[in-house]
């Protein structure tokens, strides 16, 4: 072959003239050399080393990833669906990527798309982890002034800046959460496809939820053509909506532009979880109120007449189970809003104002507090409700346990804070929210659920944020349970039928989407709280709800099998 | 990059910018930073222009920097400092700024001194050359060539000669230059022609086998749309993007670019080793 076109940059020999003609602006010959040296210890050595890796520092990747990352440089030439099951850091894998171009040279302009709750988590994670200057987007100047730039796709498909993100050629662009763009006849498909694009990851856990077509359209937005176009696609490879055909052939062409890494063929097991439920005996005066609160939801509900109404009810009776103090707040905030004018109290809440008053101990703190003197290490504790977490950091004050809250509403610094108090000094802390972004608590492995969510995937936020990548202890779940109370029963589904806690049930949320149709799971068991006469009842019903998941889980596993067997990396 | 390298170097930068060693220590340098290092190394453009405008004493600020963080100094603020951190590729940055071009002379040897024969320098135009093999990956060498602006004589490896002698930024006693006989322009022309004979010659697979991959993802482009005259203006225009793309993102090329540029007077070495 002929050489390839030779460019000779000659910016600098009318300046080296004009030194020369004047005889002044001349470096010595220590900074001479040390130009020399510093263009070699810059210069890139050879086509495929990975060059990343010596300048890492602060994350070790582990072997899968550095294997993605260099598969996707080097055969796979920078365009990729980096389709990792969840939890196996296909974060650190696009951030590696990243970084190997940027020393590179390769990459100078790079987009980041991601949803706008992880904007922030994404910057200061390239910026502490990788060491690369990335730059949060809030203004639209923003995008021409910084090189490395994360945005959330709602923002940047917007105008102002749509115009200015399509007119801008990245030399990289990432996107995150990318089976949003499973549909060609979209808004995000569309920008996305336009924009003009030298490299591109597209991030996704799930890269075919139902149809065959999902699949087709991710890949036509990296290299359209690899699977044929849309005519061909369907003749050679779709069966049906949901069913491939010539698996192996498709399977080959996907597998160029597709890298699925699962947990199985890691060699990434999880660390086991251990699973107790601690029953907790009520006394007399906190089962009265409990019997009071349960019956007065009960009436109540029946004749609710509006969403708003019955939403208070079913917290209120969540919040029975939980402490005293959750039940105060919002008694006082449902009656204070409701009889505005009336200066009396409903004597029916007066009665429940009565045996609010009469419970005067904590059978669940106590036993909380019995339970984290026994474990010698830190623990994180669950609850759905603020008031418990004032109340539980009082009564563990009390015994000298040092505990620090954690809350959704604190700022960013704040939850940081936290975070490093609960490493380093307490021994324990006590949370209200599990889901959203940064709190990723490998160094500890002990989790009470205080009280119970109704929704499995909180319960599963909440383990998840333990029970992941870098755990190296087997994980103790400790599940509370009010004897006779409606949480023993929820405990019973999510535990007994649902196993929710033994093991990571993959995709939880779209099984449960395909469970919800018509109602939440919350709302059917608020249903069948209140409409069944008896226990036994109500145990049958939940069974039932059980069965039905359990179902669907099979179901989907089916479905799910078939998909993967397209999908995964051999 | 080993740390013990990392720390030699920063060192040797900061001693050729003026910089003052405060504190130093196998496993950190504690440095006052001179305005010129601070104004390379600390990102304030906005603070130096102030201080310029308003003519006010200026205030390089001081730096620790740590090479193992496992032995911080103690009771200081400081920062690690490694390979890939962005103030050492900061630092590197600013090397190759500051040392791209340099005019010396060749220092007599010693017992030369005292020679009381005077004797000419010939001018040589040295270029270290950054070569970047470039298509979706890439690679990159460093050649260095000298040029004897009287005879015309190219010298490969010239970085080397230049080593082997003690330079100095003044004209010595009892020395004299020659005058070049061609220009600078013409002199970078020669060594140009001749780097590029050097790439001819090359070995040029990788850029063959970036030529294929090219080649298929245009058919794959080709074969994706419609033919032309069944195209909509959509399609047609999304077509040539996408083929732009490609040519972006595969296109094999061979870019050339200054590390550094030098003017050197040094002593006939041919008639020295002949004499």
């Amino acid at each position: 072959m002929n050489t390839p076109p030779i460019r000779f940059h000659r910016e600098w020999l009318s300046l080296f003239q004009d030194k020369v003609e004047t005889d002044a602006g001349w470096a010595n010959w220590d900074r001479f050399q040390l130009a020399i040296e510093a263009a070699e210890i810059s210069a890139v050595p050879s086509f495929d080393t990975l060059l990343c890796l010596g300048q890492l520092q602060g994350i070790e990747p582990l072997p899968h990833q550095i294997d993605v990352t260099k598969r996707v440089i080097q055969e796979m030439r920078g365009r990729a669906i980096l389709a990792d099951e969840v939890g196996l850091g296909k974060t650190i894998e696009a951030g590696l990527i990243l970084k190997e171009y940027l020393i590179r040279g390769l990459v100078q302009k790079v987009l980041i798309l991601v949803p706008s709750s992880l904007v922030l988590q994404w910057t200061r994670e390239l910026n502490q982890k990788f060491q690369i200057p990335a730059v949060a987007q809030k203004k639209a100047w923003m995008w021409d002034k910084y090189d490395i730039v994360v945005a959330s796709m709602d923002t940047a498909k917007r105008d102002p800046h749509r115009e200015i993100v399509l007119n801008q050629p990245y030399d990289l662009l990432i996107v995150d959460e990318a089976h949003k763009l499973k549909n060609r006849r979209t808004k995000n498909w569309l920008f996305i496809s336009e924009m003009q694009k030298k490299y591109c990851l597209l991030l996704t856990a799930t890269p075919v939820q139902n149809e065959m077509e999902e699949l087709y359209n991710l890949v036509s937005l990296l290299k359209p053509g690899q699977l044929g176009n849309e005519s061909r696609f369907n003749k050679d490879y779709v069966a049906g909506k949901r069913m491939a055909k010539n698996e192996e052939q498709l399977r080959q062409e996907i597998s160029q532009v597709l890298i699925r890494n699962r947990r199985k063929e890691s060699n990434l097991p999880l660390t086991e979880r251990i699973v107790q439920t601690i029953p907790i005996q009520l006394t007399s005066e906190e089962k009265a109120l409990y019997d009071g609160v349960s019956s007065f939801v009960r009436d109540r509900y029946q004749t609710a007449a509006d969403l708003k109404s019955m939403l208070s009810l079913l917290v209120l009776q969540k919040e029975v189970c939980s402490s005293r103090d959750a039940v105060f707040l919002t008694l006082f905030k449902l009656f204070k809003k409701g009889n505005e004018e009336e200066s009396t109290v409903p004597p029916e809440v007066q009665h429940l104002i009565q045996l609010l008053r009469a419970v005067t101990t904590s059978s669940k703190a106590e036993a909380a507090v019995k339970l984290i003197e026994s474990i010698p290490d830190k623990v994180i504790l669950f609850t759905e409700y603020r008031a418990t977490q004032e109340m539980l950091i009082r009564a563990l004050a009390a015994k000298g346990i040092q505990a620090v809250p954690y809350r959704g509403g604190f700022n960013r610094n704040k939850k940081d804070w936290m975070m490093e108090l609960f490493q380093k000094r307490a021994q324990v802390m006590i949370a209200t929210e599990a889901g959203g972004e940064g709190i990723n608590l490998q160094f500890c492995h002990h989790i009470i659920n205080y009280d119970m969510p109704w929704n499995p995937m909180r319960v599963e936020q909440r383990i998840g944020r333990v029970h992941r990548l870098g755990q190296k202890n087997d994980v103790h779940i400790y599940n509370f349970a009010t004897e006779g109370t409606i949480e023993e029963h929820i405990i019973w589904l999510l535990h007994e039928k649902i196993a929710l806690f033994e093991s990571v049930i993959g995709e939880l949320e779209t099984i449960l989407e395909g469970l919800e149709k018509d109602h939440s799971l919350e709302k059917n068991l608020m249903d069948i709280m209140v409409s069944s006469e008896t226990e036994e009842e109500m145990r049958n019903q939940l069974g039932q709800i059980g069965d039905k998941f359990q179902h669907a889980k099979e179901k989907h596993l089916k479905e799910q099998t078939r998909k993967e067997e397209l999908l995964w990396t051999k | 990059m080993d740390q013990v390298v990392l720390r030699e170097f920063t060192e040797r930068y900061l001693q050729a910018n003026n910089c003052h060693i405060i504190e130093s220590a196998p496993s950190f340098l504690h440095t006052q930073l001179s305005i010129e290092a601070d104004k390379d190394l600390v990102n304030r453009p906005f603070y130096w222009m102030y201080v310029e405008k308003m003519n006010l004493p200026a205030n390089p600020v001081q730096l620790c920097f740590v090479f193992d963080p496992e032995n911080p100094p103690e009771g200081k603020r400081a920062e690690y400092l490694f390979y890939g951190s962005p103030r050492f590729r900061q630092l590197l940055q600013s090397a190759q700024n500051q040392g791209k071009y340099v005019r010396l002379y060749q220092e007599p040897a010693r017992w030369t001194q005292f020679s009381s024969l005077s004797k000419g320098y010939t001018p040589w135009v040295s270029v270290h050359y950054l070569i970047s093999y470039v298509c979706d990956q890439k690679m990159d060498r460093i050649v260095s060539l000298g040029i004897n602006l009287q005879s015309g004589e190219i010298k490969k490896d010239f970085g080397d000669v230049l080593q082997t002698y003690k330079w100095t930024h003044k004209l010595p006693e009892r020395r004299y230059t020659f005058s070049p006989r061609m220009s600078i322009q013409e002199a970078v022309g020669e060594l140009e022609y001749v780097l590029t004979e050097e790439l001819t010659e090359e070995d040029h697979q990788w850029a063959e086998e970036a030529d294929k991959r090219l080649r298929d993802e245009l058919n794959q482009v080709t074969a994706f749309f419609p033919i032309e005259e069944k195209q909509t203006d959509e399609q047609k225009a999304a077509k040539t993007a996408r083929q732009r793309e490609c040519i972006w993102q595969y296109h094999p090329r061979i870019e050339v670019k200054l590390i550094s540029a030098g003017f050197f007077y040094m002593e006939q070495q041919t008639n020295e080793q002949k004499g």
